[in-house]
């Protein structure tokens, strides 16, 4: 039976807010069949295979150089496959798609734009919408400031609040929270948690923190030689603490698979080489 | 709170004994030269008084030589920067922005700029004669490059990753142009107009000497027919006065328009 609309139709000018829209409505099914990806000689990508339903939140972890931003870069339009299919929601990924939102592991603000001017930039200038944004992310009070007043926990803030203005389908997270100090990243990891749990978007998050995945995700995906090696999920409730036996578990194994190869030389006749070595030919 | 990065200059003074500080310097310069020029240590045929200089600017202004002749210097100067300077910058910018017309035009312009503008003389008193053209033209000749080289600096350098925000964020490219583009490349422009303004007022120096009928190099090149060395003294000190106001408007212009910048930002 097909769901039936019991409310009038929202009016396509007026954005719904999150909290009207059942959450896993909102995010969109991703996913990546058989993608090749080279640079030069350099093959990053080979035969990946990697999906994501509506509203999950995957984290790919994987050593440096084992191609886990190019699948972020790929999805964003930002650098097209050589091989293979990406979808979201169905259509192939192109640069602006509104469906799709990407947060770098810089902030990158325009540094003569205010912190409000900087979000308004991903709706058109919609000052209104750019207050509500970082009020969310908890930066009601600075949007007047310079970016180059905010410490770096605040710049990443204000990225956020420009990701989420426009209501994106799909949040990629390029390590958005590597450059930061401990203790802001846990705060951090706090708020991306509880955005994702209020709007309801697919989140793909490209860590190097076997913790910090395994916190947020629903599921831990480890990239290595250009495959995925190791595919867990994480059935455990929310919010997660390191402290927990089980988490600490789901760590060790996700770590051992992330750091397995270098660590036992003979697997690496089984298991293709470091794409960081690898050669296409 | 401290600015967040040094800036290049010394932290702003705020009380008027501080802002006072470096015109010391100059004051006991003119001090010393007044006393040994009344004392005709100096003689006054080599370097009139102070005293003797202002007396020659008061003289010429009851004349009413003074203001025309500056208004006609600072109207070639301005007319020849606004030709050459909006040249460079759009040049720049097409450069900059569209890799084929850099291509086409960016290693032309390289080897032209390496050619002395004024070594160009001769051959503009050939062209132009030597009127008002042939000044206008050196100017705008002096002042292309130096704002032509930074624009096209300030655009090829606008930071990546900004750009591939604005990629992924689908602004289009004229939002991408005046959001990021012109702004990420405005401080390298602004290097280039200061650096122009200085190039400007020296060429038209230089330009004002080949037989002008008005403006400061003609009161000057008079000066010197007559032996009037305070006169000539007050000429190259109204160069250097013009000079120094430019820089001061191009000073202004960077703080209003780079009020963002770290360099800048005070904290509140």
């Amino acid at each position: 039976m097909a769901p039936m609309a019991l409310a009038a139709p929202p009016r396509p000018d007026a954005p719904t807010p999150a909290s009207a829209t059942p959450a896993a409505a909102r995010g969109v099914a991703v996913a990546a069949r058989g993608v090749a990806k080279a640079f030069g000689q350099r093959g990053v990508l080979r035969a990946l295979d990697l999906a994501a339903a509506p509203g999950e939140f995957v984290a790919i972890v994987g050593r440096s150089g084992c191609g886990k931003s190019t699948v972020l870069r790929l999805l964003s339009g930002l650098e097209g496959a050589d091989a293979g299919t990406l979808t979201i929601d169905g259509a192939a990924p192109f640069s602006g798609n509104p469906l799709a939102r990407m947060m770098f592991q810089d902030a990158r603000l325009l540094p003569w734009r205010s912190a409000a001017e900087n979000v308004a930039l991903a709706v058109g200038g919609d000052r209104a919408r750019a207050a509500a944004a970082l009020a969310e992310v908890g930066l009601g009070d600075r949007g007047g400031d310079w970016p180059g007043v905010l410490s770096g926990g605040q710049k990443q803030r204000v990225a956020l609040a420009r990701a989420l203005v426009a209501q994106p389908r799909l949040l990629l997270l390029d390590e958005p929270l590597g450059a930061l100090d401990a203790l802001t990243r846990i705060e951090m990891q706090g708020l991306i948690e509880r955005v994702w749990t209020e709007h309801g978007f697919t989140a793909l998050l490209v860590t190097h923190d076997v913790a910090e995945a395994v916190r947020l995700a629903d599921r831990v995906v480890v990239l290595d030689g250009g495959r995925v090696a190791l595919d867990l999920a994480v059935g455990l409730p929310r919010p997660r603490h390191r402290g927990h036996h089980v988490f600490g578990e789901i760590e060790a194994a996700v770590l051992d698979r992330v750091l397995g190869v270098a660590a036992d030389p003979a697997a690496l006749h089984e298991i293709p080489a470091p794409c960081g070595l690898a050669r296409t030919a | 709170m401290a600015t967040l990065r040094l800036s290049p200059s010394p932290a702003r003074p705020t009380d008027p004994a501080a802002t006072l500080v470096p015109w010391l310097v100059p004051a006991l310069v003119l001090l010393l030269w007044q006393v040994l020029a009344a004392n005709e240590i100096i003689p006054p045929r080599m370097l009139p008084a102070p005293l003797a200089v202002g007396q020659a600017a008061a003289e010429m202004a009851a004349e009413g030589k003074l203001v025309p002749h500056v208004l006609a210097s600072a109207q070639r100067a301005l007319l020849g920067f606004a030709i050459g300077g909006g040249l460079g910058f759009l040049l720049g910018l097409a450069n900059g922005s569209f890799a084929w017309s850099g291509r086409l035009l960016d290693s032309s312009m390289q080897m032209l700029r390496t050619i002395p503008h004024l070594a160009l003389i001769p051959l503009v008193i050939l062209w132009f004669g030597i009127g008002e053209t042939a000044r206008v033209f050196l100017v705008a000749l002096g002042v292309l490059f130096p704002v032509y080289l930074n624009t096209y600096h300030g655009v090829r350098t606008v930071d990546a990753g900004l750009l591939e925000m604005a990629r992924n964020y689908g602004l289009s490219r004229w939002q991408t142009f005046r959001q990021v583009i012109l702004p990420g490349a405005l401080p390298s422009i602004l290097v280039g107009v200061r650096y122009a303004l200085g190039i400007m007022w020296l060429t038209l120096i230089v330009a004002e000497t080949i037989a002008a009928s008005s403006g400061i190099g003609k009161v000057t090149m008079d000066a010197r027919e007559f032996l009037q060395t305070d006169v000539l003294v007050f000429g190259i000190l109204l160069y250097a006065g013009l000079g120094k106001l430019a820089d001061v408007a191009a000073k202004g212009l960077e703080k209003r328009l780079l009020a963002w910048h770290p360099s800048y930002v005070r904290a509140r």
